[in-house]
């Protein structure tokens, strides 16, 4: 998160699974974890560190909604009162000739929808500088990180030997 | 961890699906019993039953050949259930033959094309289009392309089994012979099976509509099977479980098969919707006539199927966890197999009706005399095509108008139409063709006064509601529940003569641990401790 100046302490793993024994043992110390991060979606992680289902799908219905009705009462509204024309002998109101746009604006608005809006949440916007607590994250390593900001120094203390315990096969700090 | 377990097919689920194929029987026996001259009704659930069935085993051989030559992991402890069910191809070769007889023998009128006479311009049952398409639709061509190429397929899966079966008794653990043996067999069978299976259709059910053609049918029915047999898979997949078996199947494994339930029913729902759409805005008569028949005598079975097809399982099967869900699951799959059955049907019964129809006026000698006739057919190529005045979109009433006398009733009244045509038109052969548009209305006029006799004739005989053929009669379900029961007992026979699990196969580790990823509120940690 784009908050200021956060002190983040980091440990690497060099394994998917070392990093869910780690996750685990962090909340069966009572440790607050910031963050995970992986180079790949790591099956199963999700329910060890207590996330919820995703909420993103119920607005991706929405937006997709809003594109079907739109795209199908903007063209009977055109075909049939605006600017009628005939294709072919059919009737002005020709509802199998709707049906592909009105699937085409469906899957438009939930894509753009969803994206603009997941984007939003997580404050990616062009131009916005990249935060990377270790660029290996990006490749081969695994990360679980903490906010020590206001952290004490035997809390840090703690967190530091949770990272031995765990086989984390390095301990960083960085100042985000 | 007991890996090889061994599916046991008991004295008492036996007994069951002897007498399930008793109660098809006995239904088939009533309907041959109640049934017009032709035993339409007989026949067409047969072709209907046979096709389908032997369809879905088909569709589980090409499926798990698609897995196999995709890498695909995730499902080895799911595989001997389709390795099992393709093995029906072997029954299908026989229920198919019976047809093949019966083209042969003429036994039945299924199929319009197979009327003796139809290709020879001097014979009152001269069929000008179905003379053109007589290379492809005739006896020899239905024999290689129906019981033929289920041979060919058969012989491929038989291998392929074979090949996945020799691998449990596999000495050494981790070699890779036997999984390269399936990997040969699969990838060759998947053109095979996609080309071939295109021509089996066509010759089967498209042909029960000879005049007719669509280019998407083949697609839409493929995959019409191959829901089939997805939804038998969960259905098989859960009794199973019930059973005690197939312990290493998870809803993980669920939730993919789920998947392709979703994802193919809405690609089913495209191919349906393509296949109308397409003809629906060509406007070509030849081509319409057939939706506009279904729609207007058959308008159940139209949307029925949709509903069934694409309406239910859409909406139920869009949300995560309704997939990982065995009940729901269940629920789905029932309707969705029930639903292909529907649109297996509705492909099939109107049209084998019109072919009955047909034959029946043929013997009647409706059409006085084969010298005529020749004249008829002859003024009829000089005369506007009924395609030809369909297509010209001059207003949307003259469209409707001649939409209306070309569509309905054309099955029935085209000779005599025509017929009307040449009469009025034949003094004036030669300016025949400079007066097409004359000519139009000389056909609308003329076309009117028979019309309304044989609209009266034409909905008494070929549409009228009829259980059988309007809506699937309670003895259609009994036929079918016997033509069910008998691929079930080849398939726990099957499936009981070897492992449950292929112990040998490379992916299996994967396949034991798959897991989707899927975060399902409540349900997270009890999958992973």
């Amino acid at each position: 998160m784009a908050a200021h100046s956060n002190k983040v302490l980091f440990g690497l793993y060099n394994d998917e699974e070392d990093l869910k024994s780690a996750v685990k043992a962090a909340h069966a110390a009572h440790l607050d974890i910031m963050d995970v991060y992986t180079p790949f979606p790591v099956h199963g992680l999700d329910p060890i560190l207590g996330l919820k289902e995703s909420r993103l799908h119920y607005l991706g219905f929405i937006y997709g909604a809003t594109g079907a009705l739109f795209a199908f009462l903007a063209m009977s509204w055109i075909f049939t009162r605006d600017w009628p024309i005939m294709f072919g002998g059919k009737p002005y109101w020709s509802v199998p000739a709707f049906i592909p746009i009105t699937f085409e604006m469906t899957v438009l608005f939930a894509a753009w929808g969803m994206t603009i809006t997941f984007y939003t949440i997580c404050g990616l916007w062009p131009g916005v500088k990249a935060q990377t607590l270790d660029d290996r994250i990006t490749d081969d390593k695994f990360c679980v990180a903490f906010d020590v900001t206001s952290a004490s120094e035997s809390d840090v203390d703690s967190i530091k030997g949770f990272f031995t315990q765990t086989n984390a096969a390095e301990v960083n700090v960085k100042t985000l | 961890m007991n890996l090889n377990t061994q599916f046991v097919f008991e004295n008492k689920t036996k007994r069951l699906l002897l007498g399930g194929m008793a109660l098809g029987l006995v239904c088939l026996s009533f309907i041959f019993l109640n049934d017009d001259e032709y035993h339409t009704r007989f026949w067409t659930n047969w072709l209907h039953n046979s096709v389908f069935f032997t369809g879905i085993a088909f569709m589980s051989m090409f499926f798990l050949s698609a897995q196999i030559t995709a890498f695909a992991g995730w499902n080895s402890v799911v595989k001997r259930v389709w390795e099992a069910m393709s093995q029906f191809m072997w029954v299908g070769i026989i229920l198919m033959g019976v047809l093949v007889i019966g083209v042969w023998g003429h036994f039945h009128h299924l199929y319009h094309w197979n009327t003796p006479g139809i290709t020879d311009p001097t014979n009152p049952a001269y069929d000008k289009i179905i003379a053109g398409k007589a290379s492809f639709l005739n006896p020899i061509w239905y024999t290689v392309g129906t019981v033929g190429f289920l041979a060919i397929w058969y012989f491929w899966a038989k291998n392929l089994r074979k090949a996945s079966v020799d691998q449990d008794s596999m000495e050494t653990e981790g070699g890779y012979t036997y999984h390269k043996k399936q990997r040969k067999w699969a990838a060759s069978f998947l053109p095979l099976g996609g080309f071939l299976s295109t021509v089996f259709l066509w010759q089967s059910l498209m042909s029960v509509d000879p005049h007719w053609y669509s280019t998407m049918f083949a697609w839409y029915s493929m995959v019409s099977m191959w829901l089939g047999a997805i939804s038998l898979t969960v259905i098989l997949i859960i009794y199973l479980k019930s059973l005690g078996y197939l312990e290493y199947v998870t809803f993980n494994h669920l939730h993919d098969v789920g998947k392709f339930l979703f994802g193919i029913s809405v690609f089913w729902a495209y191919l349906w919707f393509d296949q109308f759409m397409l003809i629906w805005y060509a406007n070509n008569g030849e081509e319409t006539i057939y939706f506009n028949h279904r729609m207007t005598f058959y308008p159940v079975l139209f949307w029925g199927n949709l509903l069934l097809n694409f309406v239910t399982p859409f909406l139920i099967l869009m949300r995560n966890d309704t997939k990982r869900k065995f009940g729901t699951m269940f629920f789905v799959a029932c309707i969705v197999f029930f639903g292909h059955w529907w649109d297996y049907f509705y492909m099939i019964k109107p049209g084998a009706r019109i072919a009955s129809h047909e034959a029946k006026e043929l013997a009647e000698g409706k059409q006085h005399g084969a010298k005529k006739h020749a004249a008829v057919v002859e003024e009829a190529e000089e005369a506007p095509t009924s395609e030809e005045v369909a297509a010209t979109p001059t207003t949307e009433a003259v469209s409707h108008e001649v939409g209306h006398t070309a569509g309905h009733e054309a099955p029935v009244t085209t000779s005599k139409d025509t017929a009307t045509t040449s009469e009025h038109s034949a003094p004036n052969a030669v300016n025949n063709e400079s007066s097409v548009a004359a000519e139009h209305t000389a056909t609308e006029v003329h076309g009117k006064g028979h019309e309304v006799a044989a609209a009266e004739h034409a909905v008494d005989e070929a549409t009228a509601f009829k259980v059988g053929y309007t809506i699937p009669g309670l003895d259609d379900i009994g036929v079918m529940i016997g033509f069910l029961s008998l691929f079930l007992f080849f398939f726990f026979q099957q499936l009981s003569r070897a492992s449950l699990v292929p112990m040998r196969d490379p992916y299996l580790e994967e396949s034991l641990h798959h897991d989707t990823g899927a975060l399902i509120e409540g349900e997270g940690g009890e999958s992973h401790h």
